[in-house]
């Protein structure tokens, strides 16, 4: 008894060391992520525009949203802009990293080689030297077109044609799977070879043996891939904001949601308003998450908890 | 820190002017201090702590400003050397500099700006200008305008004119710059084309271009579409006696708009404009995509001080004139302006920075036109007597030959008009992309208008 109080008492002072140990992250949290959000929150109820001083900030309720939902044509392009990037480019790299990673998952001389560079777009992340470099690539001039032209095709303007700037954009997203290939090729490595033995064994083809047993096996690596590339997908913004000039253009077809932010917050200086618009956005995402997270256990195949 | 000071710091602060003796025996102790500081460094930050908190008693107190503008590493290297002037003649002011490139700069400007904090002074531009202006984040300078602490006398009335924003000095240009539209003289020549001419009318305008056009045979075109461009309209509205902005709000018609982007539907049909998508890489105005540096178009609409910058980037020779139309359109415009925060801790300092900077003949020798030709008309003929890059002395040729064509000046743009040209470019591209009809652009262009200047 008097052990177990002695254990209980010392547990507890663990765990208040556990938080004075944990308190920088602690009050990193607070100061630069929980305080700004539920400014950000308090902000998307009122007019404030960054410039004028705090007396002139007023509350206007529910104005901010009801604006957005019923008098901004471009939010609603905007919406439709970065639901058709999402559900194109997102998809897409996805499976371009899972075939690229099945390709180098077999033990080949200078396959290390081959991951390395298939990683290395990633390494260059969604920088601005990144984007410019692909407006000399896309442009009318561009070494695209330059490629196009040794095969006797006159190529398009890539990225000022509104039918084609946003597929650019998602050429450029997808060429960078590095990073979910990376993480495939690890979760590869994970499936026992015994269950391929046994297909095999059996007399199963390679097809049946990739829906049967990689696919279920890699199910949870899929199901995190997919979760952190639709978060990061649609909160993307350098490239298409470099890309266009800031713009959005050609005529809205690469104005993706995070640039109507941008442009409500620091060209309208509608802070208010901008502030609605994210939070209207977290609320989406949320939402999507929530989708995942509960269709999940449907086609997430969790073999740990059978053990 | 130390408490006896903020007391009586204060008080002088308060009856600023009005304690000659007080603020003399200051100067002197805060001579004394200033001078064992070499040897006490204590001493020094005593005197530090004392300046900033009395700055108006004293002139000779210590006082830091903030200085911030955009630009590129050759503007950053003048202005840092007319601030070292300033500051070897007023030893007590310590100026801190920042500059960046200006893509980024207004976001980065409104940022520490937010709750009042913007630099003490900062440079804008008339699109930017208003929206600050309007918020109360500037100083009024009237009062300084008014005593000469910044003399404007020398000043064409126009320029200072273009600063003021319902009846106050908002702020002071820092030179004078016209929209000008930049030709490819040396592909005219090849062509055997004439080159455009101050005066001319868009339609005969046009009608060169498709000329050139036609006899380049090929992807290069006469002109670019300026249909998106606010500066090409206003100043086409003006030409024909007509406004932009009446105040906060839009002065020109509905049927004016149709009118501006049917003439640049009819242009492109006449070959006289290059296709929608070509026109959107120069859209932005930057340097490095126009249309004359990629060699795409034989005319680009820009400003008269961009040209010395457009010629570094083409080895073709370049030349300027007005842009289309009445140049009693044009009007002496500011191509920046110094602004100063209203929260500044030394508003005197500040506008004798101001002051300094637009009208010493020093300082400007060394800023040259980088901001556009000098405020001050002395030292306008000074700087140009010293000019020696070509281009530079073309610019200044230019606004000799456009100034006595001027019409007065207007207000700057109001609140909501940096949303306002964008709205006009998308729009206008809708047109272009032959997506929209004039009429129909024209209408949403109002609507948008309507909540944008709300």
């Amino acid at each position: 008894m008097r052990g177990r109080r002695k254990n209980y008492a010392s547990r507890r002072s663990e765990g208040l060391a556990g938080y004075v140990f944990l308190s920088p992250w602690l009050i990193g949290l607070m100061t630069i992520t929980a305080f700004p959000m539920l400014l950000s929150l308090y902000l998307s109820f009122t007019n404030y525009d960054v410039l004028s001083s705090w007396e002139f900030v007023e509350w206007v309720g529910f104005d901010n949203y009801k604006k957005i939902f019923t008098a901004d044509p471009t939010f609603w392009q905007s919406v439709r802009v970065t639901l058709t990037f999402g559900l194109i480019a997102i998809p897409l790299k996805l499976a371009a990293s899972l075939g690229v990673a099945l390709l180098l998952n077999r033990e080949r001389r200078g396959v290390g080689l081959f991951r390395g560079m298939f990683y290395l777009p990633s390494l260059l992340g969604g920088s601005v030297a990144l984007a410019l470099v692909w407006v000399a690539m896309f442009n009318g001039e561009g070494a695209f077109n330059a490629g196009l032209s040794l095969f006797g095709i006159e190529g398009n303007n890539w990225i000022n044609d509104p039918d084609w700037a946003l597929a650019t954009l998602m050429v450029l997203t997808i060429w960078q799977f590095g990073a979910p290939m990376v993480i495939f090729l690890a979760g590869l490595k994970q499936v026992p070879t015994e269950l391929y033995e046994a297909a095999q064994v059996d007399g199963a083809s390679k097809r049946r043996q990739f829906f049967h047993i990689t696919l279920p096996m890699l199910s949870p690596v899929i199901f995190f891939n997919l979760l952190l590339e639709t978060i990061n997908g649609f909160q993307g913004f350098t490239s298409a904001f470099v890309i266009s000039n800031g713009t959005g253009g050609p005529l809205g077809s690469t104005k993706l949601y995070t640039l109507h932010i941008y442009d409500k917050a620091f060209t309208d200086f509608q802070m208010g308003y901008a502030s609605a618009l994210a939070w209207i956005f977290l609320a989406a995402i949320g939402l999507i998450t929530i989708v995942f997270f509960s269709t999940g256990k449907f086609w997430v195949h969790y073999s740990d908890g059978e053990n | 820190m130390h408490p006896a000071t903020p007391a009586s710091a204060d008080e002088p602060a308060q009856h600023h002017g009005s304690l000659p003796a007080d603020g003399l025996n200051r100067r002197h102790l805060l001579r004394l201090l200033a001078g064992t500081a070499i040897a006490v460094p204590a001493a020094g930050l005593l005197a530090a702590c004392g300046g900033e908190e009395e700055p108006k008693t004293d002139p000779n107190a210590p006082v830091t400003v903030s200085f911030f503008w955009w630009g590129g590493e050759a503007r950053a290297k003048l202005t840092e050397e007319a601030l070292k002037l300033y500051t070897s003649k007023h030893p007590n002011v310590t100026i801190t500099p920042t500059w960046q490139a200006f893509t980024g700069y207004y976001d980065k400007l409104a940022t520490i700006s937010a709750g009042g904090n913007a630099p003490d002074i900062f440079q804008i531009d008339d699109n930017g200008l208003a929206e600050y202006a309007g918020r109360n984040v500037t100083l009024d300078l009237s009062k300084y305008t008014g005593n000469k602490k910044i003399d404007v006398s020398k000043h064409p009335e126009s320029l200072t004119k273009y600063g003021q924003l319902g009846g106050k000095q908002v702020a002071i240009a820092t030179g004078e710059n016209t929209p000008a539209i930049i030709y490819d003289k040396t592909k005219l020549g090849e062509l055997g084309i004439e080159v455009p001419q101050v005066g001319w009318t868009y339609e005969q305008t046009i009608t060169w271009a498709a000329g050139v056009t036609t006899k380049a045979g090929g992807k290069y075109w006469g002109l670019m579409d300026p249909s998106s461009d606010y500066k090409a309209l206003w100043l086409w509205l003006r030409a024909q006696g007509k406004e932009f902005y009446d105040g906060p709000k839009i002065a020109f018609s509905e049927a004016d708009l149709v009118a501006w982007f049917q003439l640049w539907v009819d242009a492109r049909a006449k070959g006289a404009t290059p296709p929608a998508d070509v026109c959107h890489e120069a859209v932005t105005g930057s340097v490095a995509t126009q249309l004359v540096v990629t060699k795409k178009a034989a005319v680009s609409f820009m400003w008269s001080n961009q040209l010395s910058e457009m010629q570094k980037a083409t080895k073709n020779d370049l030349g300027m004139t007005a842009y289309p139309g009445d140049p009693k359109g044009q009007w002496a415009r500011a191509s920046t302006y110094w602004a100063a925060s209203r929260t500044t801790k030394a508003p005197d300092v500040v506008a004798d920075i101001i002051n300094f900077l637009v009208n010493d003949v020093e300082a400007g020798k060394i800023l040259g036109v980088d901001r556009g030709l000098p405020n001050n008309l002395d030292v306008r003929k000074a700087v140009s007597d010293g000019l020696t890059d070509q281009k530079m002395k073309d610019t200044v040729a230019f606004e000799n030959e456009i100034t006595p064509k001027f019409g007065p000046a207007p207000a700057p743009p109001p609140k909501g008009h940096s949303g306002l040209r964008n709205s006009l470019r998308d729009i206008a591209e809708t047109v272009s992309y032959g997506k929209a009809t004039p009429e129909a652009a024209a209408k949403q262009f109002f609507s948008e208008a309507a909540s944008a200047l709300a």
